[in-house]
């Protein structure tokens, strides 16, 4: 039981929170609509015109963005903008790193992007969080 | 021929600035960005042999360069296509070369997004039905052909207009609405001749399963100009994880007078063995009264992709009209 214990308290200590950000003042939006969004089948929440940030493929929080929020693999992913391709769509605008993405999301209406929840600050809006 | 080699110096090309993707970031199957401009250039092409008893068929079939992009609140994509390029067919008794050197319209079409539910597309397109006619090229289906029932019910182009309504609030669910009251862009070149085709579609997904009906009605100019108004229902279900995948599709067509198709339809199941190998059984089974064909039979085929735009598909058709058995084997490339 102490084992059981010490190991969820573990866990709870190494999980890191993180967040799908905008700038203050973006209305709310449910976790299928950011699938949308970064799948690009839409570009618009509502009729807000939306631009999506990526991080590099590398990036262990894009992979937990992928695995947590996009439920879809880097395999599955790579396969789905492939058939994009061939449907005339691009996958979304990558930046090298979250000061990037934090950065663009400050100076350009309707960027949207995913950070570390520590690094949120009050000119952002989370949009929508998860552990991993 | 010339333009065979061409083209295959361009496909060379831009292998070589794939091996290059570090300094480029070319992907092979992404397209390649041309400038500042909006816009994107790609292509594909499929190779493929086949033997039906004794005749052996060799054919470079889809050339096709894609050219697309977006501005605002508009996109735009054209397609042109050489179909059947070069075909060698050979028999016990005969040699045969077809070519056919027509530069097809395959698509051509702007959309309008207008916020993020409403869409409209205007110009040639896929008709959006079922699911592989969304995505009929060799090298992104499951096999080498396409299942019967997405060949003979419905047109496999429509010009005209589109317009869908997508909700995302909970899954996704889409209506959509498809009009022709026109003449078709490149008419030899759909699988039934028409000037009108309407249709609606109401398409269901969440997480791992989508749910699609359609309903149509086109005009169809056979022989001697006779025209038929023909009448057209699929239903699709698609149940798709990372390890394997389930789809089926079961449609009809009738006329005013009779049933031409009662019954076209299929289960496929898809099995990834590895993340470049999978194993695809498909059974099939239609009724044609148009042909006066009516067949089963069984695809038993094997898909290798050493990168997903590379595609090198074996498959052998068992069919219960013997004669119709056969073996393919294709390699196709999207760039």
């Amino acid at each position: 039981m102490k084992i059981f214990l010490f190991f969820c308290i573990f866990m709870s200590l190494s999980a890191q929170e993180y967040a799908v950000v905008a700038k203050k003042g973006m209305q709310k939006v449910s976790a299928n609509q950011i699938r949308a969004l970064f799948l690009k089948k839409t570009s618009y929440i509502g009729d807000k015109k939306v631009v999506v940030l990526n991080l590099s493929a590398q990036e262990s929080l894009r992979m937990s963005f992928e695995k947590k929020v996009l439920k879809m693999n880097f395999r599955h992913l790579k396969e789905y903008w492939i058939k994009q391709h061939y449907l005339g769509h691009r996958p979304p605008i990558t930046l090298k790193s979250q000061e990037s993405i934090i950065a663009f999301i400050k100076k350009v209406d309707g960027a949207i992007g995913y950070v570390e929840l520590k690094k949120v600050d009050d000119e952002l809006k989370i949009l929508y969080r998860w552990v991993d | 021929m010339k333009l065979i080699v061409l083209f295959f110096l361009l496909f060379s090309f831009m292998h070589a600035d794939d091996l290059l993707q570090e300094e480029s970031s070319y992907e092979l199957g992404e397209g390649v960005k041309i400038g500042s401009l909006p816009l994107y250039l790609g292509g594909y092409f499929s190779l493929d042999y086949q033997q039906q008893n004794d005749e052996k068929r060799y054919r470079l079939d889809d050339i096709a360069l894609l050219a697309y992009g977006s501005y605002s609140k508009f996109s735009y994509l054209t397609e042109l296509e050489y179909k059947e390029f070069y075909t060698y067919t050979q028999d016990s008794n005969s040699t045969m070369v077809e070519q056919d050197t027509h530069l097809h319209i395959e698509r051509l079409f702007v959309d309008y997004n207008y916020n993020e539910n409403y869409m409209l597309k205007l110009g040639k397109f896929n008709s959006q039905v079922g699911f592989w006619n969304l995505l009929p090229i060799n090298v992104l289906r499951d096999t080498s052909s396409n299942p019967l029932s997405t060949e003979i019910i419905f047109p496999r182009f429509t010009t005209g207009v589109y317009g869908a309504y997508t909700s995302y609030d909970s899954g996704e669910l889409k209506f959509d609405l498809t009009l022709q009251n026109n003449d078709d862009l490149d008419a030899n070149y759909n699988n039934y001749t028409i000037d009108k085709h309407y249709a609606l579609g109401l398409t269901y997904s969440q997480d791992f399963l989508e749910l699609k009906l359609n309903v149509g009605v086109f005009d169809n100019y056979i022989v001697n100009n006779t025209l038929q108004e023909l009448y057209y229902f699929l239903a699709s279900l698609q149940y798709e994880t990372q390890d394997y995948k389930i789809m089926a599709e079961v449609g009809t067509q009738k006329s005013d007078e009779r049933f031409i198709t009662p019954y076209a339809g299929y289960i496929q199941g898809l099995y990834n063995i590895t993340p470049k190998h999978a194993a695809i059984i498909r059974l099939e089974s239609y009724e044609d009264r148009m042909t006066r064909l009516e067949d089963s039979f069984a695809i038993f085929a094997w898909t290798y992709r050493p990168l997903y735009p590379v595609a090198w598909k074996v498959s052998y058709q068992v069919h219960s009209m013997k004669s119709a058995n056969k073996f393919l084997f294709s390699w196709s490339v999207l760039f």
